[in-house]
């Protein structure tokens, strides 16, 4: 659902509205899930920011209650502290106090998709409790910055309760809200949470107080981190029309953000220190012309055709500008109504709003805004498509953009997807979270080479863990996505699929085996079956991965198995022959009269050594 | 006054059993100490191998053998418990101890055999017998239950302390346990031309009060249902070393009919062994043709006592004669009649009306 997000749909709605309508989506569905969810978002994000700036996580959870004599569902102070970057000071209000802020609209493997989560998770707080949210940041190591912030829904605005500066000493960020939850029903799962995520992030060290007290401590087991994964651009394979869309409006050419920062901007390129009219902004532009930066350049163009100041542009929204039917359209907030301008094609400012709008040639868009395209490979699908080269994006309509979206899913000679945007955690720490958490008598891991499904890279590791500490409970299987463990919705799993299909019986494996299963699939777009992204789609390419992966694991235990099987069964022999030949020894002697026993030990040797007989 | 004519028969059985089990001692000791893995060679008692044999009249085993190999890992356990039953059989027969089925299973447990509960130290019992074809009475095992003997037979002990002391068995009214002295006693003379075994004890001690032993010059045995095997073996030491008809009375119904059967020809179940029969035996009754004859009172069968007679009609015994007869009699009526039936018409009717016409009739079978 969050991938298909646009602007379009938030101009519509109200961000409360749209959480209302999206709360089940996006796991606020009850007093329960949205405890869990809420820890989720929280941790993710906390161990999300140290993975970008390579700090080894070091995270603290605590879940109080208000009122623990109250019953369940009942408030409860959730807070996350990390040793993270932090954030400016300057970004907390936005960050934290507005729907849909976030820079994680990149491709790369990321455990949240959208840092919408959170935002979730601190507006289902505030409109169940009433209370705000708490941000303690540190970004340079010295001063600590504390906001105190309710959202205001209607305007999409933090408004801030209270902000103190004081002196910090190590970066990193705390959020703590209040919210309705049920951890007498949540916390078995959240336990399982915080127990799986410290096994798929044996670098971080993880420290969970329950509402009772009790801490739960998870001690970074390894002390490398894994190469963190790098932005990188879509593979066509794996784009459809409504990202195309999103990459159009989304590029350096599309209409700016007319936001307070970028107000700044403008005044700033224009050395504005006051206030000045509209006219005298337009002179003030047009001599410094050729310094001026595009978005800037935009927006002057539009300030000539709505002939408004800098406080008027705060007022307003533009939806639209339509070269085709030469009209700009605008929301005013003051008016709570929309406005449409007419563009004079005569205007100097309209080819500078005209080329921004249309944006790049489809040849420089593809071999621009795409992986592993090349000016070659771009032509030859222009001519696959049937386009010109030329043609501007901008200035596509919707049914071309259809067609452009159909065809770079059919054309076959682009690259395979490029993987360096994966960021599996590597056969060495998973082997040592394995030892560490399960301590088996053997353990394999096994990483798969990167493959690819739809234009989306990914990438399978897999470790499989017997006996030792292992209670022999039957098998028991820990699903991850992109460092995530998968708790809820298990049956239907591809990993699980996967599992059920082995016939353990071939590998050894019988009853109910002391056995753990351990599933990481990394991509920067992992196939959810369902939006509550807890149980992963059986692709193809993904069935075979995961296949392949388990059968070279399972094949490893059936080795050690036939060892170990051996070994036991020669063991057996021995105690049994050395147990029962003196036995028949002892009886046959008075049997037979005979004083003295048969020397029987050459027996009990044959009897320790001989082949299992069929 | 009959006297026995083979002399001190159960010494000799004693000898040649220890001569047996010192035979499996022997081959055991010297395979261990050369070496080898010791095994035993068992008769087959699996149903394929129970046949019917018409020549000395009762089932059989088959000549196919089951080995049980100490070299086999999954045989081991029950191999040292057979070998262990031998060597304890040994122990009990030499010192003329006694022991039971249960006692065997407890007694185990001293020597480190463990057995898992008391079917399977019965079943090992089972193989010895197989093994040594000799029944486990002759082992000194015997069962829990136990039946009774009275009328005029002397028996000389050979039980240890008891040794040549001599015995009659019609000096006390309840009669004497057939258990594991009197299986051994030496049976040595007797007036009596006659053995009647009867199904049930009640009119056991009804035939004593009745005299029956002294107007029909009668051993009366009572089987106490099911004849027990050292029961089963008296009867046929009775028949053979003294040279005594046996005649059998028993309930009016399919089981009645099958306990005189099992007398005669053994059963099934002890397909290994021999001696245990008495081929010339005869059924005396109740018949199911006597049902209707002597207007006796009936209750109806039971779906399992119709069953039974299906089963039966299947045995290869019960395929001729009177045998065959009265099980489609007994089916045809649908009704069977107990030996007290015969109360009816006077507590002493079976031993003053019944019994002498029965024993008229009978030799004529």
């Amino acid at each position: 659902m969050e991938t298909y997000l646009s602007k379009e749909v938030f101009s519509q709605i109200s961000p409360s509205e749209f959480f209302y309508r999206n709360r089940d989506l996006a796991g606020f569905s009850n007093p329960t899930r949205s405890l869990y969810t809420s820890v989720r978002e929280f941790v993710e994000n906390a161990l999300d920011a140290c993975d970008h700036r390579k700090i080894l996580p070091d995270i603290h959870l605590s879940i109080k209650a208000v009122n623990p004599e109250q019953a369940d569902p009942k408030h409860y102070i959730l807070t996350v502290k990390d040793n993270g970057p932090g954030i400016d000071p300057e970004h907390i209000p936005l960050a934290f106090g507005t729907v849909l802020y976030g820079s994680k609209f990149g491709l790369k493997q990321a455990r949240g998709m959208f840092g919408l989560g959170a935002t979730m998770a601190i507006l289902y707080g505030q409109i169940t409790t009433n209370k705000p949210v708490t941000v303690k940041s540190c970004s340079d190591g010295k001063s600590l910055d504390e906001f105190v912030m309710l959202l205001d829904i209607q305007k999409n605005k933090p408004v801030i309760q209270k902000h103190t500066t004081k002196e910090g000493s190590k970066t990193g960020l705390t959020v703590s809200i209040v919210l309705e939850g049920d951890y007498s029903k949540a916390g078995s799962k959240i336990r399982d949470y915080v127990y799986q995520t410290s096994l798929i992030t044996p670098y971080a060290s993880i420290t969970f107080e329950d509402p009772s007290g009790e801490k739960f401590h998870y001690a970074r087991i390894v002390k490398d981190m894994p190469r963190p994964p790098t932005v990188i651009k879509p593979h066509p394979h794996g784009i459809d029309v409504e990202t195309i869309r999103r990459m159009i409006t989304d590029t350096h050419y599309q209409i700016p953000t007319i936001d307070n920062k970028m107000i700044d901007k403008v005044k700033k390129e224009l050395s504005l220190k006051k206030n000045l009219s509209p006219k005298e902004i337009l002179e003030r532009a047009q001599k410094r012309w050729s310094d001026i930066s595009k978005p800037v350049r935009t927006v002057i163009s539009v300030m000539s055709f709505l002939n408004i100041d800098f406080e008027g542009l705060q007022k307003i929204r533009i939806d639209d500008i339509d070269v085709a039917n030469k009209t700009i359209t605008y929301w005013d907030f003051g008016e709570s109504q929309s406005h449409a301008v007419e563009l004079s094609p005569e205007s100097p400012y309209y080819k500078q709003l005209a080329s921004t709008v249309q944006g790049d040639t489809l040849l420089t868009f593809l071999t621009k805004r795409f992986q592993r395209v090349g000016p070659t490979t771009a032509e030859k699908f222009c001519e696959f498509a049937k386009f010109k080269p030329d043609k501007r994006i901008g200035s596509m309509t919707n049914e071309e953009l259809v067609k452009l979206a159909d065809a770079l899913q059919k054309f076959e000679e682009f690259l395979a997807p490029d993987p360096s945007c994966l960021a599996p955690l590597g056969e060495e720490p998973l082997s040592k979270g394995i030892m560490k958490f399960f301590n088996p008598e053997f353990a394999a891991v096994w990483q798969r080479n990167a493959s690819a499904y739809s234009g989306f890279p990914f990438v399978v590791e897999m470790g499989i863990a017997y006996g030792g500490d292992i209670p022999p409970n039957g098998l028991k299987v820990y699903r991850f996505a992109n460092r995530i463990p998968l708790l809820y919705d298990e049956g239907s799993d591809v990993v699980l699929k996967i599992v059920n299909e082995t016939e353990w019986t071939r590998y050894k494996i019988k009853g109910d085996p002391p056995l753990v299963i351990v599933s990481h699939i990394c991509s920067t777009r992992i196939p959810y079956k369902t939006v509550g992204k807890e149980n992963v789609a059986d692709r193809p390419e993904l069935e075979r991965e995961l296949k392949n992966a388990l059968q070279y694991l399972a094949r490893k235990l059936a080795v050690h198995m036939s060892r170990q099987g051996a070994a036991d069964m020669a063991k057996k022999r021995a105690n049994l022959y050395s147990k029962y030949v003196p036995l028949i020894a002892q009886f046959a002697t008075e049997l037979a009269g005979k004083k003295k026993e048969p020397n029987y030990n050459q027996l009990i040797r044959m009897g320790s050594e001989i082949e299992e007989q069929v | 006054m009959k006297n026995k004519s083979s002399a001190k028969t159960a010494e000799t059985r004693k000898k040649r059993l220890l001569s047996m089990l010192e035979q499996q001692g022997l081959s055991i000791y010297e395979n261990l100490d050369k070496g080898k893995f010791p095994q035993f060679v068992i008769p087959s008692r699996s149903v394929s191998n129970i046949v019917y044999d018409k020549k000395i009249r009762q089932y059989i085993l088959g000549s196919a053998n089951a080995v049980r190999s100490s070299r086999n890992m999954s045989q081991l356990r029950s191999y040292t418990q057979l070998a262990w039953l031998a060597f304890f059989v040994n122990r009990l027969v030499r010192e003329g101890k006694s022991s039971t089925l249960r006692d065997i299973y407890y007694s185990s447990q001293a020597f480190s055999i463990d057995f898992e509960d008391q079917p399977e130290s019965d079943n090992i019992i089972v193989d010895l017998e197989a093994v040594l074809t000799s029944p486990r009475e002759e082992f000194h095992i015997f069962p829990e239950e136990r039946s009774s003997v009275f009328g005029d037979l002397t028996i000389e002990y050979t039980v240890p302390g008891y040794e040549g002391k001599r015995m009659n068995l019609s000096d006390h009214p309840d009669g004497y346990l057939i258990g594991p002295s009197l299986s051994s006693a030496e049976l040595v003379d007797t007036s009596a031309e006659l053995v009647i075994a009867i199904e049930k004890g009640g009119l056991f001690t009804r035939f004593v009060e009745e005299k029956v032993h002294k107007k029909f010059k009668a051993i009366i045995v009572d089987t106490a249902g099911q004849a027990p095997r050292s029961t089963r073996n008296l009867l046929r030491r009775l028949n053979t070393e003294m040279g005594l008809p046996v005649v059998i009375l028993a309930d009016g119904d399919v089981y009645g009919e099958h306990i005189a059967m099992v007398i005669k020809s053994g059963s099934a179940n002890a397909a290994h062994l021999r001696e245990l029969t008495v081929p010339d035996a005869k059924w005396l009754g109740v018949w199911a043709t006597d049902i209707e004859k002597y207007k006796l009172p009936t209750i109806p069968m039971t779906e399992s006592d119709i069953k039974r007679i299906y089963d039966l009609q299947k045995d290869p015994r019960y395929q001729e004669g009177n045998w065959k007869k009265q099980l489609e009699v007994f089916l045809k009526l649908k009704r069977k009649a107990e030996l007290e039936a015969f109360s009816k018409y006077g507590l002493t009717n079976i031993t003053d009306k019944y019994l002498p016409a029965k024993l008229e009739e009978s030799k004529s079978f």
